[in-house]
This record gives C-alpha cells, structure tokens and sequence, in this order.
C-alpha cells in the first residue's frame, strides 16, 4: 500500500483509495465499512471501506476474506495483494487519522468524542464512494457501541441504501471482512514506518502491540515522557493511560478552559487588596486594563 | 505534581522579556554603565513601582508589563513560565516629581528641591534630581524663589492643573492619531471602522485622557483637574460600562439579543453601530469573577473598568 | 527583586549592562496561550519547531495534545525586544553581609556612585524583533490583548512628551 502521502505529513488525515472498478458505477453494489487501530494509545486510527457488485459478493468471498483479527499479518497482507488483483471489481478507499488529529479533537475546547470523529469518518466514507460514482445498494458497517442509533443515524443520511450496522459485522459480512483487512493493513504499515514529527534522538520502536494494558506499551510511554511536551505526537494524549502518566511525570500545564478559572481568579482578587496596606490601590485605567497592562513592580 | 511549582523554579534563572524603545539600544554603545531599574513610587497608587533610568542620556522610562493569565514563552530552547511581556516606555518625570512636591506643600513654604524629594521607603528618589532641565519643568508646577543661586520651590495647583490641562490635551490628540477607542463600551479591533471613530464624542476623549494621566497623579489631584476640565461628574447610576454581556448603546441592532439599555442621563452617548462580535462577546466575558465585588467598592470609579483586574 | 526583604529590596539599583544590548544574539519567541510553570531548558527545537505548519489560515502546531493556531507578530517600529537574565550575586566576601552594615556603607560613599556593592546586575542575552504568537484552537488576531498591549509605546510617547510652551 501507498502510505508515501501519509508519511510526509501524518499531523491531520489521510485519505487513500483504489481506483473505482468500473464495473462499480453500473451495477448495484454492497458497500463494508471497518476500522483498525481505535483502541490503542499509539498510532494512527484508520476506517476503511470496501464495495463490490451484488453480482459479484461470491467472487470477493471466494478470496476467503474474513474478520482481519483471525487472520495473520501474512495473511492479511496475501489477501489484499489478491484484492489489487481484483481490481476489476473490487475497490477501497481509507482514512487514516493521525493520532495527532484524535488527541487534538477529543481535547478540544468542544469535545469531539471518538464516536463522533469515527461516525464522521464512516459516513464521509461512504459519501466519498457515492462521489466517485459508485451504486451504492447496501452499507454493512461494524461496530463497536450501540448499533441501533448509529444504523437511524447513516439509514438518515443516506437514505437512498440500505444500512445494516452490526457488531462482529467483519465476520459476518465479506465486504466488511475485507474492509477490515484494509484497515488492518493500513494501520500496521502506517505505524512500522511512522515518520516522527519531533527530531528524536534514543528512540525505540519498543513499544509492542499500542493497547494500553500491553506492559511493553506502558514502559514505552514512560520512556518517552518529556516534561514539558510530553510526548511525541505518535501518542493519542487524550488515552486516560497517557494522561496519566503525564500527571505524574511532566510538568502541569494548564489552559483557559482548564477548569479551575473561577477559584484563581478570587485568589488573584484577594491577593490584589492585600498586597496594599498602606493605600488601597486605585485600578488602572481602562486603557490598560483592556491590555492587560499593568505598572510593573518586581522583576 | 511532583515536580511542577515553585521549588523546580528555584534552580532556574527567570528570563525577562523586555521591549526596549531604540535609543536605549543607542546609548548603550557610548556607555558602560548608567542603565538602571529601580523602584520609586508610583504617583497613583502610592505603591512601588518599577522604573528604568538612563543616566548618561538623563531619561527616565516607566515599566508596565503585559500580564494575562495563562501564558508561557518559548524562549530559544527553554520554557519560561507567566508569558509577561515588560515596556520600557519614556515617562515624564515631572509625575514623579509632583508626588513629593504636594508631599512637602503640607509644610507651607518654599524648599530646595533636595529637601522635598527624600523617600525613606524609596531612597532610589534622589535619582530624579540628576535629570537634565529640572529647574524650567518646575516652572509647569511650582512657583520658585532664588536666594544666592539656590532655587527654593512651592508646590502650586494652579499652574499644575493648567500644566496637567496641556497633558490631557496632547493624550486627546494622541488617542485620536493612534484610533484609540474611547467610547464606553468594549469594542472590536477587527470590528473598527472609520465611522466608529468619528462617532466618539468630543467627551468621551477628554474623559479618556484625564483617566490616563489620572494613572499618574494621586486621586485628590485626579479629582480636582476633573472640576477643572469642567468634567460631569459620572452619574451614579451609571451602570458599569464594559462588563460581562452588557450592551453598552442606546441603539441595539440584533433586538432580539438581551441589551440592557444604557443610561444616557448624564452621558452623552451617540447612536454606534454596536452589534457585538464574538471576539467582543470574549472579552467582555473576561474574568466574571470578583467583579462585582470590585466594581462596588470603587463605587464612582468603576466606570473605567473592564476586563481583568 | 522578589526578596522577602522588602526595605532592602526598595534600595536596590538594578544595573543593565549596556554592552549586553548591543550585540544580543537574535532569539527564537513563542507565545504560548497556556501555562506551563517552571523556567528551564526544553527541547523547543526537537518538539514544537518541526511540528509547526503552514495552514490555511496561519501557522498550526500541537502541544500536549491541543491544537494551536498562530502568528507572527513583528514589534511596532522604535522598539527592540530583549530577553534578559539577572545575573548570579557577586561574592560578599568584601562587602558587609547584613542590612544594617549595607546601609552604613551607602551613606559613606559618594552619591555619584551609581553602582553599589549589593545592587543587582541585570543583562541582555538575546534580542528579537518579533515573535510567534499562539491561541488555542483560533488564530489570536488583532484582537488580542497582547497587540494592544504593543500599541502602547506609541500612545506612552505622546503623554510623556514636554507640553508646549504658552
């Protein structure tokens, strides 16, 4: 797979697809959507889609494809270098989201939850092949969570398919079985050759499979803590495991929407009054208040 | 947090970022010392305050500094906490001066400068009696007598109000050049247009700049150069203009917006084209805390508040 | 002049050396829109300088995890900005070690000496004429409290200056 456009800049999102199989754009076709990498607190999360004919659904499970976590790395790898054989039917597209990107969504000022981003990213999918033309006849998605809101959600937006969301989907459905090794591909690619933003030096690939509760991933991140940055943008900062870890080891660092605002203004208030025994001092004019000017009086 | 706070600042040498007005930068190559920070107090508050002498030149520079919360500098490859920002800005020092002066006017008589401006608290004072062209600055607020070469001066309110006049007359000018906004409410910068400019009354300027020369004399003194520039008294009932959601026009643009009116009595205001931005709306939001607390116990004076404290 | 000890701290000269402002090396300044609160060495320059980007809009880069948006904001013409660092206190083996001593010391030398032996020294390390300013999440833009703050040099120069004469 092509990652070249991700890993000369792998701070946002990613989009890669295959060429759409003309084939695509007469006949009726069934869409899978899967995702690889949402749990771990490294790397990239990537969604991917696969589509092919009605027609041809038996053709694409004949490959064998199934759920990509039964199947091993060479497997996943063997099955889709067979799907780019089949190129004349079958087609793909995927996003990778940079870790970058979920941490700085999740954390934002308005919280963009991982649910959201991954529907967001789905559904954008899914437009992407509509866009390009695809006949788009059914929609088989995977999920973790609550299919039920998820499938009123993509059945409004797309009304024209038809939706099935389902956990286990990618064992149940080939095109979300193939989307899954997609994904899986993707995300396995993209974090053995993931170019680090920052210029590292002793810097170890160490760091086992990504999940949190791996003891590997855990030592890694402790090895890489910086304390004032952190780490490096490889990590989603927004993983309970990385906060924490960033509590004990790095430096507080704290922003205006921090949460505490109310409290350190009283004190600050406080403090003002105290400061002045012998004259209680006036306020500054308005022109540098409005500034945030003040006379110095230490240095 | 183990390792956050003040005992990890210890170790480390605090970084100052100044900005410097040029000329210092200048001088700096004639001399090898005379470049110096003390503290003096500051007229207004009465406080101590941080000021920069240039002896060789004979200046005297006041020192603000931008202090908003929430900051932090990047400087080269290091971290330096609080993000402040000093100004070194020249400063008359004729303000400085006029504090000791109406100090030494309680006993009534003419005295040499060196017994009026002695400060057991800031010593650093008899600096300011090295600046060049002492004796013709005097002449703005004193009244001097001459016994064998030696000056004797008094402290006079008069030529100080009149002196003080001037000063409000070159900051009104100034505000103008420099598109100050003066009206009393919080206003945009990217929401300014010429129209707004011109819309700022007459009023609203001289007001403005007797609030900032304020800064730099005692309240007593503030008060009486507002009788003097013939300045309404702020009405009471003012509410206190650019707090929180308050609107402060007579003329919403978006009525469905909860304005609350101003109330003109006493103050001119003029129809603005006021809708707020979202950037006003942030500002005007600025610390809500304490506010009210504040604005209460400066009663009259918190006309001029806004923002931080 | 963060001494507890107030009465000492209101006599101190702080002394700027001049020829640390004549050839200040030029600094790298970012303008954080958070607190990080401790002064020490951070490796700015294998972190945040080769995470910065040029976006739509203006400059993006991360920190700890959010996003920021920036600028460049040039100093208003007339000022030269320096970062300066007070230096280590020279050794009291030769000056008297408490106030009280210092304070006799002061009035037996000669009032031209602007330099005594307990005031402080203070000097320039590096210079800059502009730095990067970042907000969270929005570009700061002209309303930002700091840019008014660098219009200030400007209105201080008209206050300041000699009144006409009548």
């Amino acid at each position: 797979m092509d990652l070249s456009e991700l890993e000369r800049d792998n701070t946002g999102r990613c989009r890669l697809s295959s060429p759409v199989p003309a084939v695509c754009r007469k006949e009726p076709c069934a869409l899978g959507v899967d995702e690889a990498g949402r749990g771990p607190v490294l790397g990239p999360m990537v969604y991917a889609i696969c589509y092919c004919p009605l027609s041809r659904l038996a053709d694409l499970e004949a490959l064998k494809v199934a759920d990509s976590k039964t199947l091993s790395e060479s497997e996943r790898d063997r099955l889709f270098a067979k799907m780019k054989e089949d190129r004349d039917f079958v087609g793909w597209a995927l996003d990778v989201l940079s870790p970058n990107l979920i941490s700085t969504s999740m954390l934002g000022r308005v919280k963009y939850n991982l649910n959201s981003l991954s529907h967001d990213t789905a559904a954008g999918l899914v437009q992407y092949a509509l866009d390009q033309g695809v006949q788009v006849a059914q929609v088989f998605v995977d999920t973790v969570g609550m299919p039920d809101t998820y499938q009123q959600r993509l059945q409004q937006r797309f009304p024209g398919v038809e939706v099935t969301v389902k956990a286990k989907a990618d064992a149940l459905y080939p095109v979300v079985s193939a989307a899954s090794i997609c994904a899986k591909v993707a995300r396995d690619q993209a974090v053995r050759n993931w170019q680090f933003v920052e210029k590292l030096q002793d810097l170890d690939a160490d760091y086992g499979s990504g999940y949190p509760n791996d003891p590997k991933t855990k030592a890694w991140l402790r090895r890489h803590v910086e304390p004032v940055f952190g780490f490096p943008q490889f990590v989603r900062f927004s993983w309970r495991t990385a906060q924490s870890i960033l509590e004990k080891e790095a430096e507080d660092v704290t922003w205006e929407d921090s949460g505490t605002e109310d409290q350190e203004g009283l004190g600050r208030i406080t403090s003002y009054f105290n400061e002045g025994p012998r004259t209680r001092p006036r306020l500054p004019h308005r022109y540098f208040q409005e500034r945030s000017l003040e006379a110095a009086t230490s240095l | 947090m183990a390792r956050s706070g003040d005992c990890a600042d210890g170790a480390r040498a605090r970084q100052h970022v100044f900005l410097l007005p040029e000329c210092l930068k200048d001088a700096s190559k004639k001399m090898k010392s005379g470049l110096m920070f003390v503290k003096l107090v500051n007229p207004c508050s009465g406080e101590g305050a941080i000021y920069l002498f240039n002896m060789c030149l004979q200046q005297l520079f006041e020192i603000k500094v931008f202090k908003e919360k929430h900051h932090s500098w990047f400087i080269n490859q290091s971290v330096q906490s609080g993000g402040l920002l000093h100004f070194a800005t020249p400063m008359d020092p004729l303000f400085l001066l006029l504090h000791y002066l109406i100090k030494a006017d309680k006993e009534g008589k003419f005295q040499p400068l060196d017994q009026v401006v002695v400060d057991d608290m800031f010593p650093n004072c008899i600096l300011l009696l090295k600046l060049p062209e002492l004796e013709k600055l005097l002449q703005h607020v004193t009244e001097e007598r001459g016994i064998d070469k030696k000056k004797y001066y008094k402290f006079s309110k008069e030529k100080t109000l009149k002196w003080l006049e001037k000063k409000v007359n070159q900051t009104m000018a100034a505000l103008k050049t420099n598109n100050v906004n003066v009206g009393a409410r919080v206003q945009s910068t990217a929401f300014f247009s010429g129209d707004q400019v011109s819309s700022d009354k007459e009023e609203d300027y001289i007001r403005y700049a007797h609030g900032l020369i304020s800064d730099y004399i005692s309240k007593e003194l503030s008060d009486d150069l507002s009788k003097y520039l013939k300045l309404p008294e702020p009405s009471a009932s003012l509410p206190n203009p650019p707090s929180k959601k308050v609107k402060l026009s007579d003329e919403p643009v978006e009525a469905k917006e909860d304005y609350t009116k101003f109330n003109t009595k006493g103050l001119k205001t003029e129809k603005k084209n006021s809708k707020m931005t979202a950037a006003q709306k942030a500002l005007a939001k600025v610390d809500k805390s304490g506010m009210k607390s504040i604005d209460s116990f400066f009663g009259a004076k918190s006309k001029k508040k806004i923002g931080k404290i | 002049m963060e001494s507890s000890d107030e009465a000492a701290v209101q006599k101190h000269r702080i002394h700027l050396r001049p020829v640390s402002l004549r050839d200040a090396a030029p600094v790298t300044l970012h303008l954080l829109p958070c607190e990080v609160p401790v002064n020490q060495p951070a490796p700015v320059g294998r972190f945040f300088t080769p995470a910065i980007r040029q976006g739509p809009a203006g400059l993006e880069v991360s920190f700890r995890g959010r996003k920021l948006r920036g600028e460049e904001v040039v100093l208003p013409p007339g000022l030269v900005g320096y970062v300066m660092v007070m230096e280590e206190k020279q050794d009291f083996s030769e000056g008297p070690e408490n106030d009280d001593e210092q304070e006799e010391q002061e009035l037996v030398e000669p009032p031209e000496a602007l330099e005594r032996n307990f005031d402080c020294f203070i000097g320039a390390t590096a210079s800059f004429s502009r730095f990067t300013l970042w907000g969270l999440e929005t570009i700061p833009g002209p309303d930002a409290k700091v840019r008014g703050a660098l219009t200030w040099p400007s209105l201080a120069a008209a206050i300041h200056s000699q009144v006409p004469e009548d």
